[in-house]
């Protein structure tokens, strides 16, 4: 993957509203268990 | 080995909006159907080995019916065209396993009749992050967001009173109500979460095809996980599936026509958006009620006024569906669209005029011979070997079925297969 790729990626927040949603997610399921 | 080329068939003309809507007709109809085989396993096992048998049987559907739809060649030549989007189907998978793990704890310490109506949300948490993300519903007018809003507020309302009206465990809910609520909340909005994913291949202009074939290794490597976690560990985990050896032909199948029921849905992702797809699949309760009333009569003690909840919910949900259905998106609204759409191909580099073609459902490769592979009969006579030796040790379940309905629901079932799968290939050749 092209260096340029890779820093759309990183920084599209597409990216990282479901990054943030999953960690949260799964703190929650850590949690209540 | 070569596909012999096929024969020119003309091209539909029917409206993208109109096909959108049937997909996730058709999606509702198989995602509410996937929940009868699983019917048929008596209880005593973990759901979360429930869960995973289901994974495990999506994960083998997932390889083949892409496979034999477009051909590996095809898919790896999408894949490799937008390599970027690799991240977002494994997220998407990811979402999916902690979600539905969530679903379990939720279902288990407040019932069904308080958490499917929470987590059934999601297709509001979709419809919100499809505005904000993907523009859409932007210059659709009042009357548009009325009836999207609207309708998909009735079929999230048309939930809650089916599962008040059905559930026989929300007056032995345990107490710990407020774990149960938190979990079925996270769940509604880790599912609405995973459409930003669905959303994003589609204006990138990936094949929903390619997408669930990424999608399923962040899904069952997940579960792996997570499931092994819950049971205390990789050993017993497999214990667990050793011991449901019995029965594990059941969630296999219903994870087969779950992957049918999925895959219509992301072609209605494609092709009216997150906002308006996603209530319509979310319809699937009515057609798990329509199995588990009719075929397994688990409804046959209800009261009158257990009878007209289901009979109101019903209406509402379809109500709303009717709603959404007539909700065609205006020009302005489209404008909008392609304004998310230009923006991908920007910043991915991604050629806008091809783009464009797959995202209107014609894409220029998909008319087009490929070539089969050989690894293709192999992928194919492994899946149906996996199926074939689960049935084969499949011990006779001893539960009330009421064949005469069975045999409907499942031509019911079959039907909009037919119709839809038609359609598709007609309209866009499955691109």
């Amino acid at each position: 993957m092209k260096r340029s790729t890779l820093i759309a990626i990183l920084t599209d927040p597409q990216l990282w509203v479901p990054v943030v949603v999953l960690i949260l997610g799964t703190t929650l399921l850590m949690t209540l268990r | 080995m070569n596909e012999k080329p096929s024969v020119t068939v003309e091209r539909s003309t029917l409206s993208l909006h109109k096909l959108g809507v049937f997909c996730g007709l058709a999606a509702a109809v198989w995602l509410g159907s996937a929940e009868a085989p699983t019917k048929l396993v008596n209880s005593g096992y973990s759901p979360f080995i429930l869960s995973m048998g289901m994974v495990m049987g999506a994960f083998v559907a997932r390889w083949t019916v892409p496979t034999l739809l477009k051909g590996t060649g095809f898919l790896f030549s999408d894949l490799r065209d937008k390599p970027h989007l690799i991240v977002w189907a494994l997220l998407a998978g990811m979402l999916w396993a902690v979600a539905n793990t969530l679903t379990i704890f939720a279902v288990r310490n407040v019932g069904l009749a308080i958490a499917f109506p929470l987590w059934n949300t999601n297709s509001l948490v979709g419809l919100f992050w499809g505005w904000l993300l993907f523009k859409e519903l932007r210059g659709s007018g009042i009357k548009g967001w009325a009836k999207v809003l609207g309708g998909a507020f009735a079929i999230v309302g048309g939930a809650g009173i089916l599962a008040l009206a059905t559930s026989q465990q929300s007056s032995n809910a345990p107490g710990r109500a407020a774990v149960g609520i938190m979990a079925a909340l996270g769940a509604g909005v880790l599912l609405g979460t995973m459409y930003i994913p669905y959303r994003k291949a589609y204006i990138s202009g990936m094949n929903p095809l390619s997408f669930v074939t990424i999608f399923t290794f962040g899904e069952l490597g997940t579960v792996t996980l997570l499931t092994a976690i819950n049971l205390g560990g990789a050993g017993n985990m497999v214990t667990e599936l050793h011991r449901a050896r019995t029965m594990l032909f059941w969630p296999f199948l219903g994870g087969f026509c779950w992957v049918i029921g999925d895959l219509f849905q992301n072609f209605a992702a494609k092709y009216i958006g997150i906002g308006r797809g996603i209530p319509l699949s979310n319809t699937n309760q009515l057609w798990g009620l329509a199995w588990g009333a009719l075929v397994f009569a688990e409804l046959s003690g209800l009261s009158s006024t257990g009878k007209l909840l289901v009979f109101t919910g019903s209406g509402i949900m379809i109500a709303g569906a009717v709603a959404i259905s007539m909700a065609a998106p205006l020009d302005s609204e489209l404008t909008n669209w392609k304004q998310a759409m230009d923006r991908e191909c920007e910043r991915y580099g991604l050629n806008t005029q091809q783009v464009a073609a797959v995202v209107a459902g014609d894409d220029p490769h998909a008319g087009q011979p490929h070539h089969r592979r050989w690894w293709e009969v192999l992928v194919m006579c492994i899946a149906v070997g996996i199926f074939v030796w689960l049935a084969l040790g499949t011990r006779a379940q001893h539960i009330y079925v009421n064949i005469p309905w069975m045999i409907v629901l499942m031509l019911a079932t079959l039907v909009p297969l037919g119709v839809c799968g038609t359609l598709l290939y007609r309209r866009t050749r499955f691109s």
